[in-house]
């Protein structure tokens, strides 16, 4: 089914770009893209390249339970976060370097951290990277 | 938006629609029932208690099961108009739908048509057959409904995940402790041990128990996620002038209303640790005039601990960020201050899918209708207030009961 929002959003994902929808008629940002501005209506709608930083509102470390198709994934973090452009999303957490999550605590500072386009293909979806204070 | 809603009618209209009867079938596993089955027996059910038998019913109103695509598409309210046999006298039958919370919508639904005049007597059924369908099959049906299939399904989102997003907001927020949490589940098992409808009737629980349980969503352990059920429960309503010429002296009335949609999308929500329950609140006391001190008991939406303090606080139960110490200090247990839940609600009853919040509305009407099992009606309770959330925790609904007649049964 065609989806211009989905397939823009997940274009650049695929090339190490996290895309904010912009309005162009009032210049309100939309997240999750919309097929029309909630602020104004408009349907002239184009995309900003997000800073990529934001505040880990929350987080959670799935063991167990996927749904199909996850199961190999096992376990993995997914994290809502609150971009610096005042929109917010849910997205993937990258591990610790020993394969935990041990070091991420709720408002630490995440940032956008772009992965393989072969992964974006299978997994359309942000990751996101605790950054040292 | 308006800001109000004053009610258009009031204890003494004609129109005041009213409960008059609940039933319900116990929850658990009960692969020996079925779905169409239980939806008739529990629909007798709650008609025998209002003293009516189907012909009295001119609409049903069908609360959704999530066992099935095809028991949910199948037109199954039409159905029960053949099985209780109403064909040519119902008027009309439908579904609604907004998750868990459609319990609370159901019943302002019928309120409208009863006080409007569009319907007489209603009846509300419920069944769920999750209890004995298959678990994978229901986990990956739950990574599916209330999250959108565009943004959040490709991250891998279920619905453990998401109590565990809300569960890690709500204790980093409010510094609660993981004991703290525990003891919101020991509450209602505590409530189940006085219900043999519950689930995990006879099967007590500890703090301890609940930690010591494996880790399945970070930090929820296995034992604060819900256990998936069989369960059926059903009410009837009718008009207050229905009600007295039937002889039915005690009633249960909608003293007012509440809702807030926070989010659709468990990535949207503003406030993780809080949703919509202030808000919901405020709009159910402004209409109704009731304060958080004017009920004895409460029957509030359930699945996960962090969900149901954060509605205690929304209410004002207790100060803001005291929701889970609260019930860690017995309020809310048999022969607490405010006792909550006091079916055994979704985490100890059995979470029966769109019908936990069901459950939970039918036990805060049966014990107004002073029609508990001894073993655990709060005495004398006059009023109720029952929270509902549906989807992703997506909306909190507030209702607030009260029983119409003072004493006498």
């Amino acid at each position: 089914m065609s989806n211009p929002i989905r397939d823009g959003f997940r274009a650049g994902l695929a090339q190490g770009e996290l895309l904010v929808q912009k309005c162009n008629d009032c210049g309100g940002l939309n997240m999750y893209p919309r097929h029309a501005c909630p602020h104004c209506q408009s349907l002239s709608l184009g995309w900003q390249k997000a800073s990529g930083r934001g505040i880990l509102h929350s987080y959670t470390v799935l063991r167990q339970g996927a749904p199909q198709g996850f199961e190999g994934d096992l376990p993995y973090a997914l994290g809502v976060v609150k971009l610096q452009e005042g929109v917010q999303l849910l997205g993937r957490l990258i591990p610790d370097p020993d394969g935990n999550w041990d070091s991420y605590k709720c408002d630490d500072t995440v940032e956008f951290t772009p992965v393989s386009a072969e992964s974006i293909e299978r997994r359309p979806c942000a990751s996101f990277k605790r950054i040292n204070p | 938006m308006a800001d109000t809603w004053p009610l258009n009618v009031d204890a003494k209209s004609p129109n005041d629609p009213v409960f008059v009867g609940t039933g319900e079938l116990p929850s658990g596993r009960y692969p020996d029932r079925n779905f169409i089955g239980d939806l008739t027996h529990v629909g007798l059910l709650a008609l025998k208690d209002a003293q009516m038998v189907p012909r009295h019913v001119d609409t049903i109103l069908l609360i959704p099961n999530l066992h099935s695509a095809v028991d949910q598409a199948d037109l199954i309210f039409s159905r029960m108009a053949e099985e209780l046999g109403l064909i040519g006298h119902l008027k009309s039958s439908f579904m609604v739908h907004s998750g868990g919370s459609t319990s609370d919508n159901a019943v302002r639904l019928a309120s409208g048509l009863i006080a409007s005049g569009h319907a007489r007597t209603v009846l509300v059924l419920q069944c769920e057959r999750w209890g004995s369908a298959d678990l994978n099959e229901m986990v990956t049906m739950l990574s599916k409904y209330g999250i959108p299939n565009e943004w959040e399904m490709p991250t891998g989102l279920q619905f453990n995940a998401i109590g565990a997003l809300i569960t890690r907001r709500y204790m980093h927020a409010t510094q609660s402790s993981p004991e703290a949490m525990a003891s919101v589940c020991v509450t209602l098992r505590k409530w189940a041990q006085l219900n043999p409808n519950a689930m995990y009737y006879g099967k007590p629980l500890t703090v301890e128990k609940v930690l010591s349980s494996k880790m399945v969503a970070e930090p929820l352990h296995a034992l604060e996620c819900p256990m998936l059920a069989d369960g059926a429960v059903a009410f009837v309503m009718t008009s207050a002038e229905n009600a007295k010429k039937r002889g039915l002296e005690t009633t249960v009335r909608v003293a007012g209303s509440g809702g807030c949609v926070s989010h659709y999308s468990i990535g949207q929500e503003p406030d993780l640790a809080k949703l919509g329950w202030a808000t919901a609140a405020k709009r159910a006391y402004e209409q109704s005039g009731w304060g958080p001190k004017d009920a004895q008991i409460a029957q509030i939406y359930d699945t996960y601990a962090a969900v149901t303090a954060a509605a205690v606080e929304g209410l004002e139960f207790c100060e803001p960020g005291e929701g889970a110490r609260w019930f860690q200090s017995g309020a809310a247990d048999p022969g607490g201050t405010l006792p909550c839940n006091t079916n055994g609600g979704m985490l100890s009853a059995g979470h029966t899918g769109v019908g936990g919040g069901t459950a939970l509305l039918v036990e805060g009407v049966r014990q107004l209708l002073w029609r508990a099992p001894s073993q655990r009606q709060v005495t004398g309770v006059q009023r109720c207030i029952v929270g509902g959330t549906g989807g992703s925790y997506m909306d909190a609904q507030v209702l607030l009961l009260e029983r119409t007649s003072k004493g006498g049964k």
